[in-house]
């Protein structure tokens, strides 16, 4: 995923102020009110409907019973049958093993972005070296390759780690969160640059005058300061690794108990649609929770960063 | 949000630069300085353990990488100096361990023939071939046996051996004896030597496992038995000359030569396992000049390119409508409207694409269902490509949706109220000022989304998984590159090619980095490096 440009998450949601035209008077006019807006509501529900019936049919499919060949819009009757199939029958898939396994690699893969990439950007905000604009051009460089083309070394490479370090080599959540800390860094540590660039470097100055050291400036005074652009990066990181699929089948996809939820519950379906349809549903709609959540919370930051060069990924 | 003033771009440009070294007088805390060393300490010993693991396993290269990192670890961090390094030296080392060596190992890969079939190091292969050519032959001799035990039944196993000319031998682990007539005792129907107890047949079934691999080193190979009542001499068929390099056929006096990555006869027929080898450019060659492969390549990059340039095509025109009929601030809910089209976005899209094939199932799906038909939406032959673009179209507009609303409302008013007087029609004010002027901002972020879909692995696997197949062909109708190269090197049934595989990916690479090369002139971002 691209990450929003410097300097612009601060910017003004569009929707947030409803702009009115001046001596706006409402018409009482029927067939005049329709030409001039109502059939805006009518497309706006057409789109809404659009948008809204895969995800209505999945929360019908989730706590309807049948499969998917007698799933109904409106359920016959309200159960938590598919909750139970997933978690607690004989046979079950280890759900919560792999929404575990999602949240570890979703928190993990935040904070070491948000470390390596805050590390970085103090180095090319804050000091003045040789090689500095030669490694931001690089950092950009690199990130034009995103490492999920290099798939198949990445395999290969984690086979060959998991011969002397099983404990992190192919199979393994670690693995798949060092992947993906590798192929996070170019973009991020652009935007936080970007960040900290607009904190006055008169702070550093006053800082180093009262005896800080470059730590203790780095650590108090720059990282408190660039929180919100550092819990967007922690966010959208989060959420990229919810949904990322390809790498973690790879790495990870052949043990069952390392799996994350998007491996999980893919293969899980994949297995057989008609009949773990339900299940299946079920476990989406827990997965996509946290997910949801984040992204209800950080909306008007990912809204307005949008605008100046992001992409869902 | 935050106390801090956003300092634009042009005064920031302007501020005060720190000293090249801002605060080298000033020493940490104790605190600080004693966390540092503890966490230096124990990241040594780590990769000291970690240095002996990787010389056990061979693997030099990774030894001596890992050796030098410490090296500049402890060196960056013991200095008071190398303040730069400090920062820099954590996300170098993950971005050259996890993104730049892949890439250059992608690029290695591909001049090998790396795949199943060929994955053992030479040596690993020759052991494996002499191990596998070993087995009876006619000319062997043909023993009668008698199993023994030491001391008691469940002792350490030997043979007690009679060949065709009556001679008599005791074969353990280690050795095989010459036994006199005079050294064999009768023990009931069967015969024994001093120091041992026969196994009858109940016994011998006990041990059977054992008995299986249990071998005695016989002047011309291996002693292996044959049931519990016979045994025979193991001659190995291929023997590798280490001289000449080549693997000699002793059963039909064969030489076998290496080339490409197997030992071939002269009639071309391969010895199996085959082993990792430099094929220079060959993946590519036959990517541009196996008829079969070429064919697959064009027919996957035009699709590619195709549903990449319509998913963005698509999802632009559906997202820009919306933003501009919901451009009106007359329209009453549109705050209501807009965070329920935003939903689809925020749900991961792997569980999106998942549903959607579930709605789109031949048989079971709701859309068939509802519709009364029963419509291949994802096997047919062309029904696929327009389900996929459905689909992506639906992930992708919301997006697009809200780019433009946030670029429609930066267009000045002025603009089209003077285009208004002038006396521009609707169409024409949108086609000659908001279109060009709403581009202008939004084109970098089209080619992006371009480039991500060019690589959309999630929908088109999860989806269709490529399919239909074609007969005779390894890649399906609606396989992308990306799941083109993923079925290469991982889902060929018992063949996985990571040689080819890593030469599409590389192939992929140079695609990928002429868009980029393109979108970074529409990109500021190479200015602004200050």
């Amino acid at each position: 995923m691209k990450a929003p440009m410097p300097g612009e998450t601060t910017t003004v949601d569009p929707f947030a102020t409803e702009h009115r035209r001046a001596g706006y008077v409402p018409t009482r006019n029927p067939a005049r009110w329709f030409r001039d807006t109502g059939w805006r509501h009518v497309v706006a529900l057409t789109a809404v409907a659009f948008a809204l019936f895969p995800v209505i049919w999945v929360l019908s499919a989730a706590f309807g019973t049948g499969n998917l060949s007698a799933q109904r819009l409106i359920p016959r009757e309200i159960t938590l049958d598919n909750f139970r199939t997933l978690m607690t029958e004989p046979g079950h898939p280890p759900f919560w093993r792999w929404f575990a396994n999602s949240m570890i690699v979703g928190v993990v893969t935040a904070a070491g972005t948000v470390l390596l990439c805050a590390l970085s950007a103090f180095a090319f905000s804050r000091l003045r070296f040789r090689g500095r604009r030669p490694g931001l051009l690089a950092l950009l460089l690199v990130q034009m390759f995103p490492n999920l083309l290099a798939i198949t070394a990445l395999f290969l490479f984690m086979t060959r780690i998991k011969t002397m370090f099983p404990a992190i080599g192919l199979g393994t959540i670690w693995g798949l969160i060092f992947i993906y800390l590798g192929g996070a860094l170019g973009v991020n540590t652009w935007l936080v640059k970007g960040f900290f660039d607009t904190i006055p470097f008169s702070l550093d100055e006053s800082a180093k005058i009262d005896g800080a050291s470059h730590a203790q400036t780095f650590f108090l005074i720059i990282l408190p300061l660039a929180r919100p652009v550092l819990a967007v990066i922690a966010l959208l990181s989060f959420i990229t690794s919810q949904a990322e699929f390809l790498l973690a089948d790879v790495i990870i996809g052949a043990n069952d108990e390392q799996r994350t939820l998007a491996v999980g519950l893919s293969r899980y379906i994949l297995a057989g649609f008609d009949n773990r349809w339900g299940p299946f549903a079920a476990g989406a709609l827990i997965a996509a929770v946290p997910v949801v959540l984040l992204f209800l919370f950080l909306q008007r930051f990912i809204v307005s960063g949008l605008t100046s060069g992001a992409v869902k990924g | 949000m935050t106390g801090v003033e956003p300092v634009d771009e042009g005064r920031g440009a302007d501020a005060p630069r720190p000293s090249p070294r801002p605060v080298l007088g000033n020493y940490g805390s104790p605190l600080g300085i004693l966390v540092k060393l503890v966490a230096l300490a124990l990241l040594n010993a780590i990769v000291l353990w970690g240095l002996t693991v990787m010389a056990d396993a061979g693997e030099w290269a990774f030894l001596v990488f890992s050796a030098l990192a410490l090296l500049v670890i402890d060196w960056v961090y013991l200095s008071r100096r190398r303040i730069p390094g400090k920062y820099l030296v954590p996300g170098t080392l993950f971005l050259l361990v996890f993104a730049v060596y892949p890439v250059l190992y992608t690029v290695f890969i591909s001049t090998t023939n790396y795949g199943t079939g060929n994955n053992l190091s030479q040596e690993q292969a020759i052991q494996q071939i002499e191990r596998q050519s070993i087995s009876a032959t006619d000319e062997a001799t043909r023993y009668s046996l008698q199993i023994l035990a030491r001391g008691n039944p469940g002792g350490d196993l030997a043979f007690l051996l009679t060949d065709p000319d009556g001679e008599r031998f005791l074969g353990t682990a280690d050795e095989l004896v010459p036994l006199a007539d005079a050294d064999v005792v009768a023990d009931g129907r069967r015969e024994t030597i001093d120091g041992f107890v026969p196994l009858n047949a109940g016994q011998a079934q006990d041990r059977v496992a054992e008995i299986r691999s249990f071998v005695v080193p016989g002047p011309e190979g291996e002693i292996d038995n044959d049931g519990f009542g016979a045994a025979f001499t193991k001659l190995q068929r291929y023997v590798y000359d280490a001289a000449t390099g080549t693997m000699v056929d002793t059963v039909n006096d064969v030489v076998l030569v290496a080339d490409g990555g197997y030992f071939v006869d002269d009639d071309g027929r391969r010895l199996l396992p085959g082993w990792r080898t430099n094929v220079g450019l060959s993946n590519y060659e036959a990517l541009l000049t196996d008829p079969a492969l070429r064919g697959n390549f064009i027919r996957v990059f035009v699709w590619t390119v195709v549903f990449a340039a319509a998913s963005v095509f698509f999802s632009f025109s559906l997202g820009l409508l919306l933003a501009l009929v919901f451009n009106n601030p007359t329209m009453r809910g549109r705050q209501l409207y807009r965070s329920l089209i935003i939903i689809p976005y925020a749900l991961p899209s792997f569980m999106t694409a998942l549903v959607w094939r579930g709605m789109f199932n031949q048989s079971f799906g709701v859309i068939n269902r509802w519709l009364d038909v029963s419509l291949p939406w994802l096997s047919g032959q062309w029904l696929p490509y327009v389900s996929i673009l459905i689909v992506n179209t639906w992930l992708g507009y919301v997006y697009m949706f809200l780019v433009s609303s946030g670029a429609l409302q930066s267009i000045p008013d002025e603009l089209t109220e003077a285009a208004k007087v002038d006396g521009a029609t609707g169409p024409m004010r949108f086609r000659r000022i908001t279109l060009p002027l709403l581009l202008v901002s939004i084109s970098p972020l089209l080619i992006a989304s371009f480039a991500f879909n060019f690589n959309n692995f999630n929908l088109i696997y999860l989806l269709t998984e490529g399919r239909p197949s074609i007969p005779g062909s390894d890649a399906g109708r609606t396989d992308i590159l990306i799941t083109y190269t993923y079925k290469v090197a991982f889902e060929q049934g018992a063949r996985a090619d990571y040689g080819f595989a890593s030469a599409l990916a590389v192939v992929i690479f140079l695609i990928v980095a002429a868009i980029s090369a393109v979108s970074f002139r529409y990109t500021k971002q190479l200015e602004e490096i200050r």
